[in-house]
Parts: C-alpha cells; structure tokens; sequence
C-alpha cells in the first residue's frame, strides 16, 4: 500500500516535467573523482555511462573492487513511471542491506533545472537482517558548468548523511578503449 | 576417521616435535637471548640477515627456548615487546641483547651442521632453502652472507644458485617436491607467502626450521592451474588435521582461495607469514595454577528479554595482537575478542598474556570456523566433527562460550555472499551443544538462526578502518533506521587496526534507543526476540567463486 | 509548467495524514549540523493544521532576531510574496523583491516524513534568478530530533540541520 502510494505520488510529481529536454551534455563516460566525493565503501572505483535516447535514459554503472568487476544499467525513463528490475545502487558493501534478486523497483524521473538536473526517485527493495524493507533512493545528478563535471547527490530515506559523488568527464577517445 | 582424527591430534602433540616447558618445571630463572629488529624487510637491504636470523632462531630454539626477536613498533605483531616482558617478570627468563648477526652466530652457530645458500634473484629458492635449513639444521644465507657463515665455521650444505634459473614456481616447488618433502613434517606445511616484489616478511620460518615443515607459497587462485594442482598433490599428503601455518601469496591469490584450498582438505590453516618466535612460544605452558576465566556477563542458563531497544555489540575477530591490543582506547567499549585457539599449543603464554592484560570490556570469543581458521562450507564431512571436538575442548580451556564462524570462500560483498548452507550450520548446533551463541561473517552476512535457546547471528555491519568516522556513523544510523523491529540486534565487526577510541566517538554519534551490550549479554537479549530472520545460503545467492574439486 | 508540478505534487499527498511528531519547538544543533553562515541560533516551530504546515523560522544573529512564517498545504502548491530561507548572509544572494515562491509539501516514506519543494526568485548581482529548494524534514524514531535536508539547484554540497526538541514547558517560554 504504502508503495502505491509513493508510486502514485512520484508519477503525479514528475509526470510535469516529462517534456522537459535534457542536456546532451550528460551523454558519455563519466570516472568517479573519489577526492571529491563521498568515500566508497568497498568499492575502488566507479564509472558511469550515460546514453540519452528520447525520453529514456540508460545510467550504466562500471564499478570495481579489488579485481571484481560489476556492470548494471538502470534505464528511466522522464515521461513514465517505471518498474525496473534488479534496480542498481551504489551500495555500502560492509553493510548487511542487500537487493532482492529479480524484484523491481518503482521508478520516476524526471528533467529539472532546465535540463541541467536529471531527479530519479525509486522506491528499492532491499533484504536485512530482519526481513525485507523498502529503501527510497532519490538521486539527482547535475551537469555542472562546463560539461566536464556531474555532480550525483544522493539521499537515502534510511540515511540522514548525504551522498555527494563528483565524476569527471572521460574524453570520448579515453572511453572508447 | 573419527578415531583417526585424534590419533593424528595425538601424534601430533607428541612427536610434533614441541616439547612445552612447564612453568612448574622450569628454573626460577632461565637465561635467553633477544634481538630487536627494525622495520627493513626489503629484498636489497634488510632481509637478507633477517631471514638469516630468523632460520637460526629455528635451530637455536630447537631443544630450548633461547632466542627470541622483539620487533619494530609498527610491525603487524605488536606483542612482541610486551611479551618480552611477559616472559621476564612470569617465567623468570633473563633476556641478553645480541645486537648482530655476528653475535649471534657466535652464540647459535653450533646448533647448525652448515649453510644453504638461496639466490635473491629467483625469490622461491629461498622457501627451497628454508625447507632445506629444517632437514639439514641449515642457515640460509645469500652468497653475501657466505662469509659471515665461514667464519663461524659453517660449511656449504647446498647451492641453489643456478638451479632453479628460468624456471616456474611450479617446476621450482615440484622439484622440491621431490628432493624432500617426504622428509618433511606431515603434520604441519609452510605456506611462506605475503608481500611480493621488492619485501618479504618470513616472520614464522623460524617455526618452520625447527619443525622441520615443507615450504612453499603455491597460488589458490584457479587461473593458476598448475600451482593449485600442485599444492592439492601437497595438502592432500598431509595428515588428517595437520596445520598449514604462513599466509597466501598476496600477489597470486586472495586470502578467500587459499583458505578455500585448505579447507578443501580439512587442513588448519594459522597465520600469518610474519608470526613471530613460535619456536620460543612453543615451549612455555601456563604459569603455575594459571586458569582461563573470561570475564561472563552472564551465566550459562541465564535469561534475559529484550526490550523495544537497539542493542549493538562489537567483535574484534582477526588475529588477537595484530593491531588494536596493544594500543590507546581499549576499555573504553565492550569488545569481545576472537583469540587464537591453536596458541594453546603454539604459544600459551601469549594466551596468558592477554588473558592478564585484559580490561573489564575485554571479553573472549572462540573461532575461527573450527580448530583454526577454516571455511566449513568446504570441509569434508568426515573431517568436520573431528576438527570440532579439538574447538570444543579448546574454548574449554579457554572459558569461552560463544563460537564464530566465517567462510569466505563465496564472498564479494553483495554479488558474493559469506553465509552458511543450512547442512553446514546444522552440523555447528550439533557439534558445539554448550554455546550460547553463534557469530558468522567477516564482512556482512544473512545466516541467522535461532535453536533452543541459542542464536546464530551474523554481522550486520563491518567497520573498515579507513572509512571515515562520520561515514562509519552514517552506516550505523541507516542500519538502524532501516530495521525498524525492536529490538534490533545489530552486531558489528571491528577490522583489527581499528582505533578503539575512534569507535567510542561513533557511538556517540548514533541516535535512537540504543545500548552497547558485551556480546554475551547480546546473545540472551537476541535468545529472547527473533526480529531476525531465519536464513541459510541459498542455492540462488550470487557466489563469487564455487571452490575446489579434489580429484 | 513549474506551478503544474508542484501542484501534482500537493494533490497527490492530500490524502495522507501528517506526522504529528513534528508539531512543536526545534532547537538547532550545531555540533551535529551544517554550519549556519551569521545566524547564530535558529530554533523552528512548526504547527500542523489539516492540510497546512507552517514552519517558523525563529532566526538570531548577535541582537537581530529574525522570525518568519513560511505555510505550505500539502494539498496544493502555494504562493508566497516572503518566502523565507535560512540563508548563508555572506553570500550575496537575497531574497527578490516583490517576488513571488511558489512551493508544494508533500508526507512521504509512510506519511513520517514532509518534503518540501519551492522555486524562489533571489536577487543577486547580476539580477534575478530562481532557487529551486528541496527539503526533507525527517523526525527520529524517539521523537526528539529533527533533521532537515536541504537541497539547493544551486549549490553542490546538500545541508544538513539537526534540531532537538525543545520541551512543551521550555518552549513557552
């Protein structure tokens, strides 16, 4: 019930802003500063790859931990809501929350700041130690001036500390190899 | 194989080869001889001596305690100064400082027959000279150190200059292999790995020497098919339950294959490569009416119910002295301990030292997995019982009352997991009925369980020491926010470099009903209310590598 | 197109009841807090009505003492000509004159849990521009602490104010 109902709202509060236009600059290879950013737990490293395509959005995570190598995409979509399987966070590996295999996860977005901003809110099943809960994980990323920076502010509902990942752009030769 | 199982402990203890010296027994005072160290372990400069020394202590030691090494203060053991001591004031030992190699040589050169000569160019020969050094009573010398040894009268032995050139570990282990180790010792394996490239700490040989094992640091890492083939052709020799002390090649495997490998074998496994002065511990029991008596915060039958609280506790599980011990801030947390079981036999006065050393926080634990560290998913059934009878008895003797478990072998945070198949934790609840409490993990797991009173709680958070502090307290706080059943039983692994009074400020940070417990009183509070779920490894959990099949 | 969004956004919460646990007196925190930039203290009084929810800002620098009323309804977006926020006064961004924010609030996470969301015109040196705020007031499972999430579309570093309950009796006062 509560889910439908934060669906509901996440629908009724981006739906507005579907037409809105993104920012081409988004689109590429973008490496995790980890000077700049909220350390990582666990993982080493982090790349994201982003491809615009319509009102689709393809966030493909590259992350690395010692040699463990893990790619996931979650693709949202700014004019629907969505239901996305085996929705991908960057998680705090040393902590006993974990996804719940093959389940989805609610999914709104949405294009803010005239198109500078990308908010994605998802409602993410997670398994712990007692049970099963729900995680809303609310994401905006940021093209800052420039187009060679994306800034990703993450709030958890569980979290009271903010998550601040800065990226920096990965030239377009760089990211082809 | 039950009673093949403690014939082997048995043979084991009496022809093992350590003889231990009662405190009882012993003279009022007892004369040895102690070096200091420093921190230079590089190939070109320190290590050459060192390794020296470290192979000469094995032969020194070897019918008496007489040479100990007290090493730097950021050496990764930081007991052996306050063991020194220890030693002194407890067992009447009246230490002299050898401050060269040169002395000595002079005092323990008798106890060589002469020298191997290892080349610094072809790293393995020098595990080849160790094994050599405990057949032979061998020093290991680099050809710069040749003359040193001459003039002490030591005669060339063996050469390995040139033997093994352009040659793989595998060929290089293989021939050793077949030169000596059906000499070697059947109960007890070198594995003389850790730092590659420019740095070696061969902190155990000594221990290796005296006991006469098989060096080697043969890869776990299944990519390296003829290593792991290799060193299954080693383990697979050994006797039931023998000990495979040192540590993995950090550059060939992980920690996780290579105990996997071990295991596969039922094989104990005691780090790590740097252990100091084994071959002095060794022979040192308890002092006189000494006693193991943990400091419980509850008794045995004692029951207690949680109330709508969150109630944290905190375990210290990676190699007691390694670390924390010895450093500002303990005390000031509840902390319970995980000490190392095999040092019963290996080094009792280490025990007895932190048993004396210990805080009203202090609390002790048993574990790892068994008789030493091991991963039960992958141990042979018919070797599982045997190993858990030698635990039982040794929390026994160590007063201790709650048992941790860690297997490794599928872990990788959330795309491995680090948690127990039901049959595996079926066979724990049968094989330790006196617990009161079951630990699993290293880093987060999922096995909980709760059976007749006794709960099976895996750690919900690992606090690794380089995170930041604010993060760490950030962790915590989502952790308790997001498991919203009170009471909440959250249990919490500290890394071994931890400071502890970093911790204390964390815990200051957190909000809520919170209270840190000692995990004893953990355990009853957790017996009382299952917020937790039950839940084993699931054939469905994501598994970062499926282990050994021994042929 | 912006009013549009906000007003889905109140319409879709108007059904959910408000966290009562917010109502009273919140006394900032500053060890466990963003820096405030010149306001000394802040202490925030927030009242439930229905719908509507009004967050008073009870601001002091030195001897200043700045108290201001910003009412959102959970059921609508509102408008308001003196919009306040808790600004870093050595920055030289100010409020608009004249200007009008609009905001929507929203119970989210169970109905525990108030977003807010409002879009204000603040004047800076090279003339007007809009701010767009984003806030998450959480309160603790105890009930004594407030923590408010503030996000800027401005800003790249999120600000995170801690508020501990002040006592029915002392809040009086």
């Amino acid at each position: 019930m509560k889910r439908l109902r934060l669906g509901l709202l996440l629908v009724l509060m981006f739906a507005p802003f579907a037409a809105m236009a993104a920012n081409p600059g988004f689109a590429g290879r973008w490496r995790l500063d980890p000077a700049r950013s909220s350390a990582l737990d666990g993982w080493h490293a982090a790349d994201l790859v982003i491809a615009l395509d319509g009102t689709q959005v393809a966030l493909t995570y590259h992350m690395t931990w010692r040699t463990t190598k893990f790619s996931a995409t979650n693709t949202v979509d700014t004019a629907q809501p969505q239901a996305i399987k085996d929705f991908f966070r960057i998680e705090q590996r040393h902590m006993a929350v974990y996804p719940r295999a093959g389940e989805s996860a609610q999914v709104t977005a949405a294009w803010l700041d005239a198109g500078e901003t990308l908010r994605v809110e998802a409602a993410v099943p997670v398994g712990i130690s007692q049970g099963e809960g729900t995680m809303r994980v609310y994401n905006e990323f940021r093209l800052l001036e420039g187009g060679t920076t994306l800034l990703l502010i993450e709030l958890h509902n569980t979290r009271h500390r903010p998550l601040v990942y800065t990226f920096t752009k990965v030239p377009a030769e760089a990211a082809a190899n | 194989m039950k009673n093949r199982f403690i014939l082997a402990l048995l043979v084991l203890s009496l022809a093992g080869g350590f003889a231990p010296v009662s405190a009882e027994t012993a003279p009022t005072a007892r004369e040895a001889w102690i070096m200091h160290f420093d921190g230079d372990w590089k190939n070109a400069s320190g290590l050459p001596e060192k390794a020296m020394l470290i192979g000469l202590q094995g032969l020194a030691n070897r019918t008496a305690p007489r040479l100990y090494i007290a090493h730097a203060p950021d050496f990764p053991w930081e007991i052996t100064v306050p063991l020194a001591d220890f030693y002194t004031r407890k067992h009447g030992v009246k230490f002299t400082e050898l401050k060269t190699a040169d002395e000595a040589l002079t005092l323990f050169a008798a106890s060589a027959k002469g020298y191997v000569v290892w080349d610094t160019a072809v790293m393995p020969t020098l595990n080849v000279a160790y094994t050599i050094a405990g057949l032979e009573d061998a020093i290991v010398v680099t050809p710069a150190l040749i003359p040193l040894a001459e003039r002490h009268g030591l005669k060339r032995i063996d050469d390995l200059r040139g033997r093994y050139d352009g040659m793989t570990d595998t060929q290089i282990y293989a021939d050793a292999k077949t030169r000596y180790f059906a000499r070697c010792n059947p109960d007890m394996i070198m594995l003389m790995g850790g730092h590659a490239g420019d740095m070696r700490i061969p902190g155990i040989a000594d221990w290796g020497v005296r006991q006469r094992m098989f060096f080697h640091d043969l890869s776990g890492n299944p990519a390296h098919k003829d290593e792991v083939a290799l060193a299954m052709e080693l383990y697979g020799a050994m006797n039931p339950g023998a000990f495979v002390f040192g540590w993995h090649s950090y550059v060939k495997d992980t920690e996780e294959q290579h105990t996997t490998l071990t295991s596969t074998f039922g094989l104990r496994m005691d780090g790590l490569q740097s252990l100091p002065n084994h071959s002095f511990n060794s022979q040192f029991t308890f002092t006189p009416g000494f006693k193991f008596q943990n400091q419980h915060h509850v008794d045995r039958d004692t029951k207690l119910v949680a109330e709508k609280k969150v109630y944290l506790a905190f375990v210290q599980s990676d190699g007691i002295g390694l670390g924390v011990w010895t450093k500002p801030g303990r005390g000031k947390l509840q902390l319970a301990w995980g000490a190392i079981p095999s040092w019963l036999e290996f080094a009792p006065a280490a025990l007895e030292y932190f048993q004396e050393s210990a805080t009203p926080a202090d609390y002790f634990i048993g574990g790892l997995s068994g008789p030493s560290y091991m991963y039960p998913n992958h141990i042979p059934a018919d070797r599982f019982d045997g190993l858990m009878r030698e635990a039982v008895r040794q929390m026994e003797v160590l007063d201790e009352r709650i048992f941790e478990i860690l297997d490794n072998s599928a872990a990788d945070g959330n795309v491995g997991n680090a948690d127990l198949t039901k049959e595996t934790v079926d066979r724990y609840y049968a094989a330790f009925p006196n617990v009161i409490g079951f630990i699993n993990g290293y880093g987060p797991a999922r096995t909980f369980d709760l059976r007749n009173g006794v709960p099976m709680i895996s750690y919900d958070y690992y606090i690794d020491p380089r995170r930041p502090r604010e993060e760490v307290a950030a962790d915590l706080q989502e952790l308790i926010t997001i498991n919203r059943n009170r009471p909440y039983f959250c249990l919490v692994h500290v890394r071994e470099s931890n400071d502890v009074n970093s911790l204390v400020e964390v815990t200051k940070q957190l909000h809520g009903p919170i209270e840190i417990v000692p995990v004893d009183t953990f355990m009853k509070l957790a017996a009382s209310n299952q917020t937790y779920r039950t839940r084993y490894q699931l054939p469905t959990d994501p598994k970062h590598f499926e282990g050994f099949r021994r042929e | 197109m912006i009013a549009g969004g906000l007003l889905a956004l109140g319409l879709a919460t108007a059904a959910m009841a408000a966290n009562p646990a917010l109502a009273g007196r919140w006394r900032y925190e500053p060890t466990l807090s963003t820096a405030l930039d010149g306001w000394h203290k802040m202490d925030l009084v927030i009242a439930l009505e229905g719908t509507k929810v009004a967050v008073t800002h009870d601001m002091l620098w030195i001897r200043s003492k700045v108290v201001a009323t910003n009412t959102y309804d959970t059921a609508r977006a509102v408008e308001a000509k003196d919009y306040f926020r808790v600004e870093q006064r050595h920055m030289a961004v100010y409020p608009a004159k004249g200007g009008v924010t609009t905001a929507t609030a929203a119970w989210i996470d169970g109905d525990r849990v108030l977003r807010t969301e409002a879009f204000t015109p603040v004047e800076v040196s090279q003339g007007n521009v809009t701010m767009r705020i984003t806030s998450e007031y959480r309160v603790s499972e105890t009930g004594d602490t407030l923590t408010v999430i503030e996000l800027h579309s401005t800003r790249n570093r999120p600000l995170v104010y801690v508020f501990k309950k002040v006592p029915a009796e002392a809040a009086k006062n």
